[in-house]
């Protein structure tokens, strides 16, 4: 079952007067439950795949079909009810809330999903623990190291069991030992049959996935070829 | 679907907490405006009342009075002076009074009873004065028509001055000289107590002891025996209700206008005019002191708005990151909102814990009637909350219509 489907997919920027193409036609297929890599050079359009991917975004024309839904014809504003339940962001900087403890910081897509408070508590407790950070919940995550925090990431991203799992440059910030362990978690993921989409510039981290997408001046290389 | 209120609510309390330094001085100026507010107007109701206690003590908002007019230039001829005969048309033409009541004052008169003097203030008066005064004799009775017309020699005493000639003993029937008469007591008048909502200072608790000195006697004994020669210069009158008191002041005038030739050497004067004056003035320094309040809360919700928007570009990147996670624009816009009107509603409630500390200190120094009401707590409440909507609107809209992808990438 395809999870992801898009079809000419195209991205403009207004930057002033001069109009940058940062996408020129994207036509990708992406199946449930499969591990993969987008690579590609900065400036390449593998951010802006990724921001589309991820519903942060528009696409300025084309068709993107997440898990059914023809997401490129929804309005901005539905869009944040997609995020919520169909996507698990990870970022590079692991972007947790500095002010609220780890458990907080994991309960919030619950919380926003309107789930009660006990509930969300007792689910984001039963994840952390699955990350290995049961004896953390009352920390702040400036107490806590890299990889820990990415760790706390991936929990906040799969609290709502989401359709996909979305990580940009997972290991970035992290040592190589940190980084490993990481992508041990998403091997995990990925074999209880979730989807995992990574962006990297790192071709060993890459090698792990499934399938590698490469994407050049907006456009695929040879990725869905090479699958 | 959006967060509950509930969970707004939570969140902006963790909000503040976490950023408490940043949050006092962000309300100053709100605590400092609702403090004013309340000041003032405690103030002001503390006035009108102990003005309205005074007025209804003197006689109510019912009284018109006929009195000297200082305004007037007597070099133009004139005396203000009323003749007993001028009082009985007077009085014949304003059969609507509820009462009617002359007076005269001799300030030189010694009453002496045996061989003690005392210096107590003699009032020539009618019988009305009883109802003008609300006043009335605990023993004994009062002067009666009988009195008027007779130019009888009788006095009503005051409570300190039976105390001070008679002592425990009965005045009833005792004979008083004042001047050159000889008067018989025929009553004692009650004591005369108002306290003085500030302590009084010098003149006392009682602030109207001074009243307990008088002593009174028949207007036309004061005149034609006591006095001769006095001038009848004041007349209390009064309505029975403070409409008619103005309607009667309105009618007044021309009349007396005419018993005196045209000359204004009178006033006519009603005490609910005065106290509108009264009440206009009041609103007017209300309105002044309101207005100040209104400037420094105007001041503190741009201080507000401006802090609140400095907090927004400081927290781009978190707007963001709830933004990536699932929250609508309306989440991030009530979670800025709320938290902006907790901020004002706190910045409210710390004014009005001020404001009552200050009135306690200063109504104490000032020996003044301050007056605090649940309604002034209420509005100075309503007046922080509606603060915080108005200049919380535009930060929590921006908060609101951050673009994700731009907000993430912000360091």
């Amino acid at each position: 079952m395809e999870i992801i489907r898009t079809k000419s997919l195209v991205k403009d920027y207004n930057l002033g007067k001069v109009k940058v193409r940062a996408l020129d036609g994207i036509d990708l297929t992406i199946e449930a439950g499969e591990f993969v890599a987008i690579m590609g050079p900065s400036g390449s359009g593998k951010s802006t795949l990724m921001h589309i991917i991820g519903c942060l975004d528009r696409p300025s024309s084309g068709e993107y079909h997440l898990d059914g839904d023809a997401v490129s014809e929804l309005p901005k504003s539905a869009l944040a009810g997609i995020r919520n339940n169909k996507i698990g962001f990870v970022f590079q900087s692991f972007n947790l809330l500095p002010h609220l403890s780890i458990l907080k910081n994991v309960e919030l897509p619950l919380m926003y999903a309107g789930v009660s408070s006990r509930a969300r508590k007792r689910k984001a407790e039963e994840i952390l623990a699955e990350v290995g950070l049961s004896d953390r919940l009352r920390h702040k995550p400036n107490e806590l190291s890299g990889g820990q925090r990415q760790r706390v990431a991936i929990a906040r991203a799969i609290v709502n069991s989401p359709s996909i799992l979305l990580a940009d440059e997972p290991t970035g910030n992290l040592d190589t030992q940190a980084g490993g362990d990481i992508l041990e978690i998403f091997n995990d993921l990925h074999q209880k049959g979730n989807t995992v989409i990574m962006v990297t510039h790192d071709p060993v981290v890459a090698a792990r996935a499934d399938r590698i997408i490469r994407i050049r001046d907006g456009m695929i290389d040879y990725g869905d070829l090479a699958g | 679907m959006a967060i509950s209120l509930a969970e707004s609510l939570q969140m902006g309390v963790a909000d503040i907490a976490t950023r408490k330094v940043r949050s006092a001085v962000t309300v100053l100026g709100i605590v400092l405006g609702v403090m004013c507010i309340m000041v003032v107007l405690a103030i002001l109701a503390g006035m009108n009342q102990s003005t309205m206690e005074w007025m209804t003590e003197r006689g109510g908002l019912s009284k018109v009075e006929i009195g000297f007019n200082w305004q007037y230039d007597f070099r133009q001829g004139g005396e203000a002076k009323f003749s007993l005969s001028e009082l009985r048309t007077l009085k014949s033409l304003i059969p609507e009074a509820k009462a009617f009541n002359p007076s005269i004052s001799a300030w030189d008169a010694k009453t002496r009873y045996r061989d003690q003097y005392y210096n107590s203030q003699c009032i020539g008066v009618y019988p009305d004065m009883q109802i003008v005064e609300n006043w009335y004799p605990e023993k004994g009775r009062f002067i009666n028509e009988i009195d008027i017309r007779e130019n009888s020699n009788v006095i009503v005493i005051g409570s300190k001055v039976a105390e001070h000639f008679f002592g425990t003993r009965d005045p009833l029937g005792q004979s008083i000289m004042l001047n050159d008469q000889m008067l018989r007591v025929i009553g004692v008048m009650e004591e005369k107590y108002w306290e003085n909502p500030g302590g009084g200072g010098m003149w006392g608790k009682n602030a109207l002891d001074y009243m307990n000195h008088r002593n009174f006697i028949p207007l036309s004994t004061m005149v034609n025996k006591v006095s001769p020669g006095s001038k009848i210069d004041q007349v209390e009158i009064i309505a029975h209700s403070p409409e008619d008191a103005l309607a009667l002041q309105k009618k007044l005038g021309p009349i007396v206008l005419q018993l005196k030739d045209g000359k204004k050497v009178f006033r006519v004067s009603s005490a609910q005019e005065d106290m509108v004056q009264m009440q206009k003035n009041a609103k007017m320094f209300s309105a002044v002191f309101i207005m100040i309040a209104a400037i420094s809360l105007l001041v503190g919700g741009i201080v507000i708005m401006n802090i609140m928007l400095a907090s927004i570009k400081e927290r781009t990147r978190e707007i963001g990151v709830r933004l990536a996670i699932g929250a609508r624009r309306l989440d991030i816009f009530m979670q800025f909102m709320v938290q902006t009107v907790l901020i004002t509603a706190l910045g409210g409630v710390f004014g009005i814990i001020l404001g009552y500390a200050i009135l306690d200190l200063v109504s104490g120094y000032l020996e003044m009637a301050m007056v605090a009401n649940i309604r002034m707590i209420f509005t100075a409440l309503l007046v922080s909350v509606g603060i915080g909507m108005i200049f919380g609107i535009a930060p929590a809209i921006k908060a609101g219509n951050l673009d994700p992808v731009v907000a993430l990438r912000e360091e």
